[in-house]
């Protein structure tokens, strides 16, 4: 009864309240050209909410009599503030034109749970808006992040479609855990597991894949311990706040396209025919050989000179180029259509997209289609209900990359004299037909492997599909002035299901073909409930505070379920699956959970001291209950200078200084790494038909988070009212207690162990710029940023290198290197009068001998500054911009070099290899060439040759975007008009300037696990390069 | 500033009650399904017995064929392997700490020895646990930790008696279940542990106990342990007192390696001069699936009769050795073009049992400790034309009763490398005559030169101060 008694009273006022306004305001928002600007945001008096204007940029606002303050934002311009008095039953009209903003400092951003002023922010935070987003067309969000914020080194993808790219928020600070950001969207800690499927195909799933660039109206980047330490035990990788698009007051459409066609950046340089078989002889004949040297596949060592001169006669008649039999033109088109709808209680925003991304790699594309509903509704004033809703479907058809085959293959094992179909025929040994002219030519690789890149490609089905919904409601209540509770349930739902169909063809057997499915589930609940509350203390003070809990759990599960004898994939079939004989394996439930109270204090001192004070306490389930819980403070201030009354410059138009300590903590580690564990009662193991009891892993109920301490200091200047912005920070993140899945001793009875070992620096500059260079008719601005990390493993306790490896990349924790440090023997030179290689030991004396226990660090693929560059020029409708990025410092192990240009063996070549030693007195690259490996000082039958010859310099400058657009401000009258109608054409990747002799020195490969995907950046293996993409693309808004 | 400490009333009020619905320690309450927490684990003699069974299944996995195809490799047996990289490296004696089969090896002993520790850990957790079950579990326990420490002391390190007092390194020794890795013993202290838990084994464990440990197998185990250690007394004695135990004959026929069926478990079909020896695998009784297979690695390196080239053959050495006596049955192990000699020994059989330790075995080490200590020969003679008569066909090929000791010492040591063909047996042989002084090479290289030992994987150095075995040298 009291709450219907409360609700009336709460009507009943609202409808007085509102009679009391019989003044109004109206006016219209315009840009600096006198464009209307739908979407403006008018505050009056410094409230909580504001209107919006609608899409001629007309706005109405009701007000008391008297003096009010009026506020009008938009995103990217100044803020303008007016003050306005009205009489009792007064219609003014108030005009207002927002001019663009470099510094935007008085634009909100958004931190964790709530929103803030930027000029008020204490923490150090990069704010990415949706037109920086779109403006590069990616194959999925995160990519355009790169470039566009210091200290957030981004490095694409391979040429893979769907493939994700790897991103690292001030250096890494994580061994085995994962050391990604963590990504929030509209509120929500989203999955974000990288290895659903493990490195299936060489590809890792990205689980960003699925959400549609068109539908996010921001991104925030959350660096240091004062903004991420309300994430407490999440944060210590950096925060990503993806905030999508809302409704707002009126009605307007946004519909965007475009098509375009992609090529590999780069292509490999692989040997033909002749040049493969003359260097093949000349090994042969190095070691010893008379006669025609023997030929994989064709020919063994021993056979007769007679064989080998008629198979060396019959391979040179064919000359394959593998790499254009598996490389061509990726076709690509998206569709995205918006629609936003507001009034004065609720606004809708709604959005569909289809995105069909062909990469140049023949017959691999990402498909996907999205939709998102987010809807705000106002019942009455001190009660908000807010829904996100969003659901997609990525489609990718895969195919065999790296080293799983397709373009690896061809830079591998596809030697150029096998034909790509046959032109004889094959018998059995009975005398049948194995194989008509026309059909696939198939090969062995070393291992066995039936092959034929081609053949592969067109007999197998393969197709992954992810199914994602992403959805949060809320409910925001203000029964006071400035005190908002918020309550919030987020729903985020990820299926993963790949369907591959191997046929018969390619297995040379006569029986059908075998289907497989692998599916994988995660649902990931999560629950928050804050309270917040801002008050004036004084007249010029004020103090805002945040109380909050949050609760999330993560459910993941799965199967995999193979067929033999079947004629096609699972999703052809779905009648197999009723079928007992399927050979099933179910993935057991993972779960875990975080639960979480923090809190926030801010307290600001005449609108230029700013002091903020974050605690929160996360418990894991990832945790026994010896160390469940861990608390993570941050303390920060900010002092706007430039605000001091005694400040007086005529250069320095804004001065701020800030700082900030604290501690936040990572637990991205697997589900239950704490637990001792045993055998399931039912393993199914017998001996001598008993059951048996066994360990699997070792217990550590002492694991504990991993732990950052981070202090940052920065300086934020503003040069000639703002024409010139720029931030200067520094940072010192330390990050102790840092988990390490330990390969122990095998006298332990275990091989891994999972425990909190190492300490980590990360140091580091970051340099921002803006510039706007020239204004006028003609507009030149220039953005620029600049980060420089330093990062050091300072501890790995009494474990060696070898305690933690990078998969098999070669890379392992080096006390005094940084994570991901390359651990090889060290090259030096070719003996000129041998031609043998020669390697330096660790105390640097030259030896022939390749000596594992002499592995050394030889380089690390941690870049000493990156950076990006964009240049944006615009005359009159034109604008051309231009995104460049640069890495310097860092190196990469091309760790297919040691196959492709070491020891003669049964992979084709780069011609690279052409530069080798032949004669006593030659200075070559390479040394003499061999087929014995043994040669090298390498053990026989190890052909891979791991020396530091193949960790080049990475450093490279890449013009990722080249972006030309004309914009047309109206088309027709009223209602119908089209505005902003902007028709581009753009080109990325057109040219990258590099030392690297590689494919591509901007490089993600497929990981083997997360300890991997920290352990082993700039490492390729076969992987494809990035790819060139031309597009012309049309946006409008009407 | 009243209005402002109702607000923050409310919020207390409101963060005191979500502390008071969330805070729920069980909400993070997850474990693992479908595995058994440690704490959880062992409850039972049930649960011990499982456990225990676990070491017989390690056990069981590493003498499969596995650890007899490494010891094989490294001798003068073996032909190099046709196509593998690891047994090329261990044929070469170059293995490194990368080689993985070599470090696959060593791991799973240890993960024997790791189990049988838990085991003889665990007692306390069992109530009511019997004092014999205790014992016969202890015992078998303690025999399984000393079998494998005693294979991983053979072929890691180098011999009992390489230095006068046996300080040379051993491997690790755990008697624990802790955590901490361990440093490499002596081999002296190793074999002290192995020969402390063998006694305890033969002391407390039945002489019949199915294809498990015993007392006989304790005992036969340790006649070779002490072979090996130039204790010839000792040596003598165990093998005596298996073989007069009346619990074992010799084989009538050549074939120890007995092959179940689709409906015979082929545990019920130990050979009968089998001391002790791993329980093969048998077919499900629709013939689909091999359960159990505990013989894998002897059928895929060595049969040829579905293996155009597998990977392990003799070598000419024993090619050449059968052709001094072509009258010899075992000669029929060897299927030759002149090059290439492959082995039938384990053709047409798909899974088996395997006899670790067995009476020929036995006979023979005993022929060679009575001639090294100076004992009478007719024993040794006996022993000798036991093993002959099945292989030729009685007194086809008897050793001369007259025979002097060194005759009959070279006449042990063949049939005894005859006998144990692709059992690895030959390698302890082959190291006690090169410490003995014997001038011993293996393929134009010394017997004891580095890479005949193997070498530790890469995971055992991960603790900073463990000494790997020297590399090379052997080419």
């Amino acid at each position: 009864m009291n709450r219907i008694q409360t609700l009336l009273l709460a009507l009943a006022g609202i409808l007085i309240s509102s009679g009391l306004y019989s003044q109004t305001l109206t006016g219209v928002v315009s840009d600096g050209s006198g464009m209307p600007m739908p979407g403006a945001t008018i505050v009056a008096n410094g409230g909580a909410r504001g209107i919006s204007t609608d899409i001629d940029g007309r706005y109405r606002l009701d007000l008391g009599v008297g003096t009010h303050r009026l506020d009008y934002s938009f995103v990217g311009y100044v803020k303008v503030t007016r003050e306005v008095t009205l009489a009792e039953g007064q219609t003014k009209t108030l005009n207002v034109q927002l001019e663009t903003d470099a510094v935007l400092m008085d634009d909100v951003v958004v931190i964790g749970y709530g929103v803030q002023r930027k000029k008020e922010v204490t923490g150090s935070i990069a704010q990415i808006d949706s037109k920086q987003i779109t403006s590069v067309r990616t194959p999925s969000f995160e990519a355009a992040l790169q470039g566009q914020a210091a200290g957030v080194q981004v490095s694409q993808s391979s040429g893979v479609a769907g493939a994700g790219s790897l991103i690292r928020v001030r250096g890494v600070a994580s061994v085995s855990a994962a050391g990604d950001p963590l990504y929030v969207v509209d509120g929500i800690p989203i999955t974000q597991n990288y290895f659903l499927r493990g490195n299936s195909g060489a590809m890792n799933n990205n689980p960003l894949a699925t959400i549609n660039p068109n539908d996010i109206e921001s991104v925030e980047i959350l660096k240091d311990a004062a903004a991420t330490g309300i994430y407490g035990s999440r944060g210590a990788n950096g925060v990503i706040l993806i905030t999508t698009k809302r409704g707002k007051t009126g009605t307007s459409y946004e519909f965007s396209s475009s098509a375009g066609f992609s090529n590999p950046a780069s292509l490999p340089n692989m040997l033909n025919t002749e040049q493969y078989l003359t260097l093949r002889q000349e090994a042969w004949e190095n070691d010893g050989g008379t006669g025609y040297v023997w030929l994989p596949g064709f020919t063994s060592a021993g056979d007769s000179p007679e064989s080998r001169k008629a198979a060396f006669e019959e391979a040179m008649l064919t000359s394959t180029d593998w790499v254009n039999e598996t490389v061509g033109t990726g076709v690509k088109h998206n569709y995205s259509f918006g629609a936003r709808k507001g009034g004065d209680k609720y606004n809708v925003y709604t959005g569909v997209s289809y995105d069909d991304n062909g990469s140049y790699l023949i017959g691999n594309s990402y498909e996907r289609v999205s939709g998102r509903l987010n809807a705000d509704f106002e019942p009455v004033e001190w009660a908000k209900i807010m829904v996100s809703s969003s659901l997609s479907q990525g489609i990718n058809n895969r195919i065999d990359a790296a080293w799983s085959g397709g373009l690896g293959d061809a830079m591998s094992n596809a030697l150029p004299y096998y034909p790509v179909y046959r032109t004889d025929t094959l018998f059995n040994a009975d005398g049948t037909i194995q194989a008509l002219p026309g059909d696939y030519y198939l090969y062995q690789d070393e291992w066995g492997g039936t092959k034929n890149p081609v053949a592969v490609r067109e007999s197998k089905t393969w197709i992954t599909t992810e199914n994602r919904s992403i959805n949060n409601a809320s409910i925001i209540l203000t029964p006071k002035d400035n005190l908002f509770i918020k309550g919030s349930g987020g729903f985020d739902y990820m299926h993963v299901r790949e369907d591959i169909y191997n046929p018969p063809s390619i297995f040379l057997t006569s029986d059908l073909g075998n289907a497989n499915r692998y599916a994988n589930y995660v649902l990931n609940w999560n629950y928050s409930l804050t309270a917040d509350y801002k008050m004036d203390l004084t007249e010029f003070s004020s103090l805002g505070l945040l109380a909050g809990s949050e609760f999330q759990r993560t459910d993941s599960y799965g199967y995999g379920i193979g067929f033999g004898d079947v004629t096609g994939p699972i999703f052809e079939n779905d009648s197999l699956l009723e079928v007992a004989n399927g050979q099933t394996t179910v993935n057991n439930p993972s779960q875990h959970s975080f639960l979480s109270y923090f809190g926030r204090a801010n307290y600001t001192l005449k609108d230029r001291y700013f002091f903020q004070a974050t605690a929160r306490v996360d418990g894991s389930s990832r945790f026994g209950r010896n160390y469940r819980y861990g608390f993570f403070p941050s303390l920060s201030a900010g002092w706007v200078i430039s605000d001091e009354p005694w400040f007086e410059s005529g250069t320095l138009s804004f001065l701020k200084a800030r700082t900030s300590w604290g501690k936040t903590g990572n637990a991205a580690l697997p589900d239950y790494a704490r637990f001792g564990t045993y055998s399931a009662p039912d393993n199914g193991i017998l001996y001598n038909g008993q059951p048996i009891l066994f360990p699997l892993q070792p217990a550590n109920p002492n694991l504990r988070w991993e732990t950052s301490r981070t202090v940052d200091a920065s300086i934020e200047i503003g040069l000639w009212n703002d024409r010139v912005t720029t931030e200067l920070a520094y940072y010192n993140k330390s990050s102790q207690d840092v988990i390490m899945n330990v390969s122990t001793p095998p006298s332990t009875g275990f091989t891994n162990r999972w425990d909190n070992v190492a300490t980590i620096l990360n140091r580091g500059v970051e340099l921002s710029i803006k510039s706007r260079n020239t204004v006028g008719k003609f507009q030149w601005t220039t953005e620029l940023n600049f980060a420089r990390n330093y990062n050091e493993l300072q501890s790995i306790g009494e474990y060696t290198p070898d305690a933690v490896s990078g998969g098999t990349n070669d890379s392992r924790v080096i006390t005094g290197s940084p994570v991901g440090s390359f651990y090889l023997m060290m090259f030096s030179h070719v003996d000129a009068e041998t031609g043998l290689p020669v390697y330096l030991d660790r105390a640097g004396n030259e030896t022939f001998d390749y000596d594992n226990n002499e592995r050394q660090y030889v380089g690390d693929g941690l870049p000493d500054f990156v950076g990006g560059m964009t240049n944006t020029f615009r005359w009159k409708n034109w604008d051309l911009r231009a995104l460049a990025t640069f890495s310097y410092g860092a190196k990469i192990f091309d760790s297919s070099s040691k196959r492709q240009l070491g020891v003669v063996t049964s992979w084709n070549m780069r011609t690279e290899i052409l530069d080798r030693w032949r004669q006593p007195g030659d200075e070559a690259t390479f040394p003499r060439l061999t087929l014995d490996e043994t040669t090298y000082g390498l053990p026989s039958g190890f052909p891979w040759w791991n020396t530091s010859l193949f960790v080049f310099d990475a450093s490279y400058l890449r013009l990722r975007n080249l972006t030309l657009g004309y914009t047309i401000p109206q088309i027709g009258e009223g209602k119908h008009a089209i505005r902003d109608l902007r028709v581009n054409a753009s080109v990325t990747n057109l040219f990258t300037i590099t030392s690297f002799p590689g494919l591509d020195p901007e490089v993600v490969r497929d990981f083997e696990n997360a300890q991997d995907r920290n352990m082993s950046p700039n490492v390729t293996y076969l992987t494809p390069p990035q790819e060139r993409a031309f597009t012309l693309g049309i946006n409008m808004s009407f | 500033m009243l209005k402002n400490m109702k607000s923050l009333r409310l919020i207390a009020a409101i963060a005191g009650c979500t502390v008071a619905l969330t805070g729920c320690d069980r909400m993070l309450e997850f474990e693992p399904g479908d595995v058994i927490l440690a704490e959880d684990a062992i409850n039972t003699a049930d649960d011990l017995q499982r456990m225990l069974n676990s070491n017989y299944d390690v056990l069981a996995n590493l003498l499969n064929g596995r650890q007899q195809s490494i010891a094989e490799l490294l001798t003068d047996n073996m032909a190099r392997p046709y196509s593998s990289l690891d047994y090329t490296a261990v044929w070469n004696r170059e293995t490194n700490f990368f080689t993985p089969t070599t470090g696959g090896l060593y791991t799973d002993f240890y993960y024997a020895i790791y189990r049988a520790n838990v085991v003889v850990e665990s007692f306390d957790l069992v109530e009511g646990l019997d004092d014999a079950t205790r014992l016969r579990l202890e015992a078998e326990s303690r025999f399984v930790r000393a079998v494998c420490h005693w294979y991983l002391v053979k072929m890691w390190a180098y011999p009992y008696g390489y230095t006068a007092d046996n300080s040379h390194l051993g491997v690790p020794l755990r008697t624990d279940a802790v955590a901490p890795p361990s440093p490499r013993a002596t081999v002296a202290e190793v074999y002290a542990q192995i020969i402390e838990d063998l006694e305890f084994a033969k002391a407390n464990l039945p002489n019949e106990n199915g294809p498990y440990a015993t007392s006989m197998a304790a005992s036969g185990f340790l006649a070779h342990i002490h072979f090996l250690r130039q204790d010839w007394g000792a040596s003598r004695s165990e093998a005596e007192r298996v073989i007069n135990s009346g619990l074992f004959q010799l084989d009538s026929d050549l074939d120890r390696y007995e092959a179940g069926s689709d409906s015979v478990l082929a545990g019920d079909l130990i050979n009968p001069e089998t001391v002790f020896g791993i329980t093969g695998g048998y077919f499900s009784v629709d013939g689909d699936s091999l359960l159990n297979d505990r013989s894998y690695a002897f059928r895929d390196n060595f049969r040829q009769d579905n293996n155009l080239n597998p990977q392990l053959t003799f070598s000419d050495d024993i090619y050449d050795l059968f052709q001094l006596n072509s009258a010899d049955d075992r000669g029929d192990w060897i299927e030759s073009n002149g090059v290439t000699h492959k082995v039938t020994r384990f053709d047409n059989k798909q899974f088996f049992n395997v006899p670790i330790v067995h009476l020929t075995g036995l006979h023979l080490l005993r022929a060679m400790s009575v001639v090294e200590s100076g004992g009478e020969l007719q024993t040794a003679i006996g022993d000798i034309n036991a093993i002959r008569d099945r292989a030729f066909g009685a007194d086809l090929n008897d050793l001369d009763p007259t025979s002097n000791a060194a005759a009959v010492l070279a006449a042990a040591r063949e049939e005894y490398r005859k006998e144990t063909l692709c059992e690895g047996w030959e390698l302890d042989q082959m190291k006690l005559r090169g410490v003995m002084g014997e001038p011993e090479t293996v393929r134009d290289a010394p017997w004891d030169c580095p890479g005949s030992l193997l070498q530790f994987p890469n995971s055992s150095t991960t603790a900073a101060g463990f000494i790997l075995n020297d590399e090379g040298g052997c080419l």
